[in-house]
């Protein structure tokens, strides 16, 4: 049997709370510096929860460089092109007329809906008592205008995106909520490990910072509710956690082929080694409290990499800062690397960036690779005082200084999908192919 | 070429044409459309008001538990009906419950689900009007005021993926996942990537469903501006075509290994042989004359399942009535299959463009078309548009030549999708 293709990560693009590209990123996600703040996108001061992780000083037009594109764009759509770019620039290679249509995207991609500005004028002319009048829509603006529709379509991001870029293979756009960026970068594993793709733009974005996203939020309880700490409300595994904070932005990875990544010389990061996918199948926003699930999606992630889980050095947590998610999290986490689970370390970059919701995953799978790349694991901020139902070996204070082997990224949302991504350092790799050729 | 073959056990579907693949299916023979009048909301006074409705559309029907009704919406509910009925036929949920109690844990990790979903709509952020209305403009008082008007499962009912939770939910499945959230491609995609996932190992059986009920207002009057509706039929590779029409349903697959089949004595209705999908990187809206990414979509199909153009034996073309949809998809017909085409229909016209569920409901309807040995004429054709020549596609019924259907499916964002299914 020819050996199974193997999948480089060669590019990565960063757009999050705590810096709009990977370098001040990933200092920021080392050491923990919150990007907390008070929401300032709108008057958020009348809701029960107004902070938020927002994306920061982020120059639309410098980063596109194109007036007309921005037009047919929305907040999250913006930081995807933005983050796409840094990845194929930090891969040093990008579609052509030549190979377009080996080129694939997979994205994770956030909720259709309107823009806010839409939705209240299309009120203020259709809905003036509260109900929507529809003869009067056909004289509404927003509801009449192309562009705002092409705004609020679900296939807008990815279709600005293999415009943009001229991606001319497979695409692909997957929702299943806070798993939505893992399960994209999932897909794009499969993808080229069948030979459907030889390069793939992968990633998530995602912006839910606005009074409906906010609000949606709020009315489930879900966000914490800490108003006067925004930089410590995302606390993830301490026993006062209390909810998420809800960021926004957008990361994306360059994939290829192994053997065409090494051959071009390329910068490899680390193998995206194995997916893992499982449904909780137990209610549509509770998490299972003895991890059944997430078990299911970690195992068969092992199973995609070839790996067992002593072989995995650092877990980067889906973490919320729930409480039933890092409970639930941690049973699973104990039940598939026991008995050796206080070998592995661990940490939440929601502590720092808020949860990213679709675009979550994809940016964590990218904190992994830079793991893997520095031999340094990131902190889990805020952690005071352990839940005692968490007790995993965290990695708190400082950056933990150690070679990773393998890293781990999981991502479970609403609905109860689970994904879970399992990358390898490139060296690693390198050495298994060699063992497989003789 | 994989060696793992992936057969299909059961099928569903519900639209306007009917609630099961073989009622639906026997509309198109027989010449029958159920496009009429939106009875939604009031049309007087609309440029257009024609589309393909659930008559007498009733929740409770498509799924029983009233409790879930809060929860989801309207396209939920179609999906999981079809979906439900799909996971019934199959006696997936029976033969599992006959099982001992490892054994039923490892049969749910083993069935996956794959949802292509319409992914949102206008109408639920709706429900933020009186709110808005109340507020008059302050945020500040729209915030202060939220709780007390808002349903609290707001965010719920909106999840694009709830149909996949919620079959996971009812059934315990708790296999390999996704939603599909790529516009009219959806439901074609979630067959192929469910299709990969029983080939790759990761799966031993698989629930497919599409999903969509676009049928809405703004919806409606969005694809008008844009110059996408028909004004009275639609009327695929017709030289008077001037538009689409929506509808709404859902259909669904039932894919499992040869060896999952094998072991419980499942009928097998067919096979999913292979599928293929491209995007043609001209944005939103726009799409190449030449058909080219179609055409290179049905070449990755044959590719992926190993045959050539001559073992088609029909083809279910996209026909969704748009000018340049229909002639660009007739291009591509004739670039793959040359003068040797198979017989051709479309079946939009009977029922309406069912968006991200078109491509796995009219899969179902390939595999009744194979099983009968009738390729339905396209009874709203009367007369072939010289842009569209050279594909044989007649109002009147034709045979098919082979036991194997290619099923085509096109999206925004330029996307193209192509199935290949056979009978048993």
């Amino acid at each position: 049997m020819m050996p199974r293709k193997r999948v480089a990560i060669t590019g990565l693009g960063l757009v999050t709370p705590v810096g709009n590209d990977v370098a001040t990123t990933w200092d920021a996600v080392l050491h923990g510096r919150s990007g907390g703040a008070a929401i300032s996108v709108f008057d958020a001061s009348g809701f029960p929860v107004h902070i938020a992780a927002e994306v920061k000083n982020f120059d639309a037009a410098g980063a596109l460089g194109d007036r007309k594109l921005i037009k047919l764009t929305n907040r999250s759509h913006r930081f995807a092109l933005a983050a796409a770019e840094q990845a194929l620039q930090d891969a040093g290679i990008r579609p052509t007329d030549a190979d377009a249509t080996r080129w694939g995207l997979t994205v994770g991609a956030g909720m259709m809906g309107v823009d806010f500005a839409d939705l209240a004028g299309t009120q203020r002319h259709s809905a003036a008592d509260g109900e929507l009048h529809s003869d009067l829509l056909l004289t509404d603006g927003p509801a009449n205008d192309p562009v705002a529709f092409c705004r609020s379509n679900c296939a807008a991001g990815l279709s600005l995106l293999t415009r943009r870029f001229g991606i001319r293979g497979y695409t692909s756009a997957v929702h299943t909520a806070c798993a939505s960026g893992g399960q994209a970068l999932g897909t794009a594993l499969k993808l080229i490990r069948r030979g459907g793709a030889d390069r793939v733009l992968a990633g998530g974005y995602d912006s839910m910072i606005s009074p409906v996203g906010i609000s949606g939020f709020c009315l489930l309880s879900a966000l914490s509710p800490d108003n006067a700490t925004p930089q410590r409300a995302s606390r993830p595994f301490d026993v006062s956690r209390n909810g998420f904070l809800l960021g926004e932005g957008a990361g994306f990875l360059v994939l290829e082929e192994w053997q065409a990544a090494r051959k071009r010389g390329a910068h490899i990061y680390a193998e995206l080694a194995g997916d893992g996918n499982s449904l909780s199948s137990y209610r549509i926003t509770d998490s299972p409290p003895d991890g059944d699930g997430p078990i299911q999606a970690m195992r068969q992630a092992l199973w995609s990499a070839g790996a067992a889980p002593a072989d995995i050095d650092y877990l980067n947590a889906h973490g919320t800062s729930t409480g039933m998610n890092d409970r639930s999290e941690s049973a699973a986490v104990k039940a598939v690397f026991a008995p050796d689970v206080q070998r592995l370390s661990v940490s939440s970059t929601k502590s720092t960036m808020g949860h990213l919701i679709a675009a979550a995953g994809a940016v964590e799978v990218a904190v992994c690779a830079l793991a893997i790349r520095d031999g340094l694991m990131p902190i889990n901020a805020n952690l005071r005082e352990v839940d005692p139902d968490c007790d995993l070996n965290f990695v708190r204070d400082a950056p933990r200084r150690q070679r990773v082997r393998m890293a781990m990224s999981n991502s479970f949302g609403f609905g109860g999908s689970n994904s879970c991504i399992v990358l390898r350092h490139p060296d690693e790799t390198d050495a298994a192919i060699r063992g497989e050729a003789t | 070429m994989s060696a793992t073959r992936v057969v299909i056990t059961a099928t569903g579907a519900v639209c306007s044409g009917g609630k099961t693949p073989g009622d639906i299916f026997a509309a198109v023979r027989d010449g029958k459309s159920s496009i009429a009048p939106i009875q939604q909301w009031d049309t007087t006074g609309w440029p257009t008001t024609l589309a393909g409705e659930i008559a007498g559309f009733n929740a409770r029907e498509m799924v029983e538990d009233r409790k879930l009704h809060k929860l989801i919406r309207r396209t939920d509910l179609l999906g999981l009906y079809a979906a439900g009925k799909a996971i019934d036929a199959a006696g997936l949920a029976a033969h599992r419950d006959a099982l001992a109690a490892d054994a039923a844990a490892t049969f749910n990790d083993r069935t996956g689900v794959y949802v292509g979903s319409g992914s949102g709509n206008f109408e639920n952020q709706y429900d933020y009007f009186p709110l808005l209305a109340a507020a008059g403009g302050s945020l500040q008082t729209f915030g202060s005021e939220l709780a007390n008007t808002v349903n609290p499962m707001w965010l719920l009912r909106s999840l694009p993926n709830n149909v996949l939770g919620h079959i996971g939910i009812k059934y315990g499945l708790k296999g390999s996942n996704a939603c599909i959230t790529s516009h009219s491609c959806s439901g074609s995609l979630a067959v192929i990537e469910g299709m990969e996932a029983l080939r790759n190992g990761e799966a031993d059986r698989i629930v497919a469903v599409g999903h969509d009920a676009p049928i809405e207002p703004q919806m409606v009057l969005y694809y008008h501006r844009l110059g996408l509706i028909a004004t009275a039929a639609l009327r695929p590779f017709d030289v008077a075509r001037d538009g689409s029409v929506f509808g709404e349903g859902a259909g669904a697959l039932v894919m499992e290994t040869e060896a999952s089949a094998a072991a419980r004595n499942a009928m097998v209705l067919g096979e999913v042989l292979g599928g293929g999908e491209v995007s043609e990187a001209t944005g939103l809206l726009a799409i190449r004359d030449d058909g080219d990414g179609l055409a290179r979509a049905v070449v990755a199909a044959l590719d992926n399942a190993g045959i050539g153009p001559a073992d088609v034996g029909m083809i279910v073309a996209h026909g969704n009535g748009t000018r340049a949809s229909d002639a660009s998809e007739a291009a591509a017909i004739r670039t793959v299959f040359g003068g040797d085409a198979p017989p051709v229909t479309a079946f939009k016209w009977s029922f309406g463009h069912l968006i991200a569920a078109a491509g796995i409901l009219e899969t179902t309807l390939a595999l009744e078309a194979l099983a009968q040995g009738v390729v339905p004429g396209v009874a709203a054709l009367n007369e072939l548009d010289p842009e569209c020549a050279g594909i044989p596609v007649s109002p009147r019924p034709q045979v098919p030549r082979s036991k194997v259907a290619l099923i085509l499916c096109r999206g925004f964002g330029g996307t193209d999708a192509a199935l290949l299914v056979s009978a048993a």
